[in-house]
């Protein structure tokens, strides 16, 4: 399934699920074996390795009292059920996993009402049922950024099928483009986006809803052709190995850098400061970074983007050094310190 | 084959829940074919202790009895691990569907479906499904930070720990002696609020500046934790977003969409120039020259002065 991480097996997690599965099983005998496992959010191949190691299970291998559960691949029956089956109270950790994402989740602006209150509501009685194990879930919290209006818009066009006008803003480029796109889904990392088919450039495109600046939903239906959803676990910006190469270098002042941007090395300088290797399919709309380092570091390489930021800053300055370049602002005096270069 | 571990814990757990009087360690190792097969008694005994933590972990309750006879037993009592009644409808079970697939970091991500489970055990409807409804809205708990996973157990136990940090423009990091109170996570980064006992005062640390390892240290708190913890605040402030002042630019006509976005006003100039008065928080200067020759600051002169030294310093570069 997209976007869900295939985690290596953890003897914890597995112990943790057995026991709620043979709890489960009581309840249905013959239950399938898709039905359980979709149940548990496990593969079916996940659901059949604990079967096998249940049979070996029970409260003494002597006495013959293991758990008689089998399958035939297609139902599971467990023909000596007994009372050991309860029920399991929340643990910390759980209850913490649980309560910190439904708040999360619950403060996300734009949520749709219905599904807030339901959120909301099974929040509370989690935490009635976990007693003191959600206690420390207070110390953990999560924010969700996202634009409300935008958000709703966006989660209406894909509930209704419709394609979307927007327009937006590209930071690389400071402008403002307007566009069609046939939304997909709606993702929430820190920041929320719209992952959608971009009418204009025909490609997929991932949109920052705080750039967004206006919204309409058309009536035209929306037709984004099949993709493969990408697992954005690992970031949203997946930088591919034919983009040009950026070696930055910055002092102390601009380790946050290597923060910020998704990189191939950071190498550690003899000044506390890093040379960071990256790669960015349009290396021009790095300029910004290196007017917003000033002191704190330089473009490496490519020199021609080392010289657009050169340039657009000496052109920048110019309007300092000279006042009649400014209209409507003669009339205020200057401060000292700007005696040219 | 050595036997895996999960049948070894399963088998553990089934014991001692099974059980209605203290099962000592010695009953238990001749219960389980695991612990049979352990070897020494000290590997035996090493196996066992790290068995119950793990089924702690886990969230089951195992008392320690003595016997008469001096003798330890082990018990896992049905009312104090049974889950009280809860009832959750559809819609509720849905919401809880897409919460507990949030967590990108292991531990959570497994405590969470853990969760689930054993609600499903208890008799979560499952008419909708959770992990296809709600398929066009995925919010993701991103942790990249080796810190978070210790700092996250200390917060929880409240233990001290010891790291070393490096402060934004630092060249060096510093061992910082920490009270962890809380991790709050914002705009995907993971921050830890806590007493730092060498300067004797709260502070607000960013994960991804911990260099090298957690270490969790022997003690009790000194300072009072309090009841609440602001983490959001005070990182909104190192952003730039809390500011009581305003600052006055010209801006290109068509140029720099954030900035007006948070103007206060906007008066049109003539010529291809707007001025704007935006909020002056800290870092404003370093963004406004992210623009280039599309901005001019006005006033006031300190934020005129801090861009025109970053400007000289790329025009140098």
């Amino acid at each position: 399934m997209a976007g869900k991480p295939a985690r290596p097996t953890n003897a914890i997690d597995q112990t943790r699920r057995m026991l709620s599965l043979v709890t489960y099983l009581r309840e249905r005998p013959g239950a399938r074996v898709g039905d359980v496992a979709r149940a548990f959010g496990i593969t079916e191949d996940e659901l059949i390795s604990d079967l096998d190691v249940l049979p070996l299970c029970g409260t003494s291998f002597r006495g013959g009292d293991l758990l008689d559960i089998d399958t035939d691949g297609d139902r599971i029956w467990w023909h000596n059920p007994d009372d050991v089956a309860e029920p399991l109270r929340i643990a910390a950790d759980e209850a913490t996993a649980l309560l910190v994402a439904a708040r999360a989740v619950s403060t996300l602006p734009g949520l749709r009402e219905g599904d807030r209150q339901a959120l909301l509501r099974a929040t509370a009685k989690v935490e009635a049922a976990s007693g003191e194990a959600a206690g420390a879930s207070s110390r953990l919290s999560v924010t969700f950024e996202s634009e409300g209006g935008v958000f709703a818009d966006v989660d209406r066009a894909i509930s209704e099928r419709r394609r979307l006008w927007i327009r937006y803003y590209s930071p690389s480029r400071d402008e403002l483009s307007e566009r069609e796109i046939d939304p997909i889904r709606l993702v929430s990392v820190g920041h929320t986006y719209v992952e959608a088919w971009c009418r204009r450039s025909e490609a997929r495109r991932t949109f920052r809803l705080d750039r967004v600046a206006e919204i309409r939903i058309l009536d035209e239906p929306s037709a984004p052709p099949e993709v493969e959803l990408r697992d954005l676990s690992e970031g949203l910006v997946q930088p591919a190995a034919e983009d040009p190469e950026v070696v930055v270098e910055v002092g102390p002042g601009g380790r946050w850098v290597a923060e910020y941007y998704p990189h191939d090395s950071a190498d550690e300088l003899p000044d506390g400061g890093l040379r960071i290797t990256l790669r960015t399919p349009d290396p021009t709309s790095l300029r910004r970074l290196a007017l917003r380092l000033g002191g704190d570091g330089r473009i490496v390489s490519p020199e021609d983007l080392a010289d657009s930021a050169r340039s657009a800053a000496r052109e920048a300055l110019a309007a300092y050094d000279a006042p009649d370049g400014l209209e409507g602002v003669e009339d205020r005096p200057y401060e000292g310190r700007e005696q040219g270069l | 084959m050595a036997i895996a571990k999960a049948e070894r814990l399963m088998n553990l757990a089934l014991c001692l829940l099974g059980t209605r009087r203290p099962l000592s360690k010695r009953e238990l190792r001749e219960s389980i074919e695991a612990y049979l097969e352990a070897g020494s008694d000290d590997s035996f005994n090493r196996m066992f202790e790290r068995d119950k933590d793990d089924l702690r972990e886990l969230g089951l309750v195992i008392e320690t009895v003595e016997n008469l006879d001096g003798e330890v037993g082990y018990l896992a009592r049905r009312d104090s691990n049974r889950l009280p009644p809860i009832t959750l409808d559809a819609e509720e079970a849905a919401a809880l569907g897409l919460a507990a697939k949030v967590w990108q970091q292991a531990r959570l991500a497994g405590a969470a479906s853990g969760a689930l489970q054993k609600l499903r055990a208890a008799g979560l409807p499952e008419d909708v499904d959770p992990y296809e409804s709600h398929g066009a809205l995925e919010p993701h708990i991103p942790v990249h930070e080796a810190a978070f996973e210790p700092l996250m157990l200390a917060c929880r136990d409240r233990r001290p720990v010891v790291f070393d940090y490096r402060k934004a423009t630092a060249v060096r990091p510093e061992t910082r002696h920490v009270e962890p109170w809380a991790l709050e996570c914002w705009r995907g980064h993971w921050y830890l609020a806590g007493w730092d006992r060498d300067r004797g005062a709260e502070r607000v640390f960013r994960l991804s500046r911990i260099t090298g390892k957690v270490r969790a240290r022997a003690g009790r708190y000194t300072a009072e934790v309090p009841d609440v913890v602001t983490v959001r605040e005070t990182v909104a402030g190192w952003a730039g977003e809390i500011t009581d002042r305003s600052a006055l630019i010209r801006l290109r006509s068509g140029a720099g969409y954030p900035l007006r976005a948070k103007a206060v006003s906007v008066r049109e100039l003539g010529g291809g120039w707007d001025e704007l008065e935006i909020p002056y928080g800290h870092g404003l200067d370093a963004w406004l020259v992210e623009f280039g020759p599309d901005v001019v600051v006005v006033e006031p002169a300190e934020l005129r002065a801090d861009v025109v030294d970053r400007l000289r310093a790329v025009a140098k570069g």
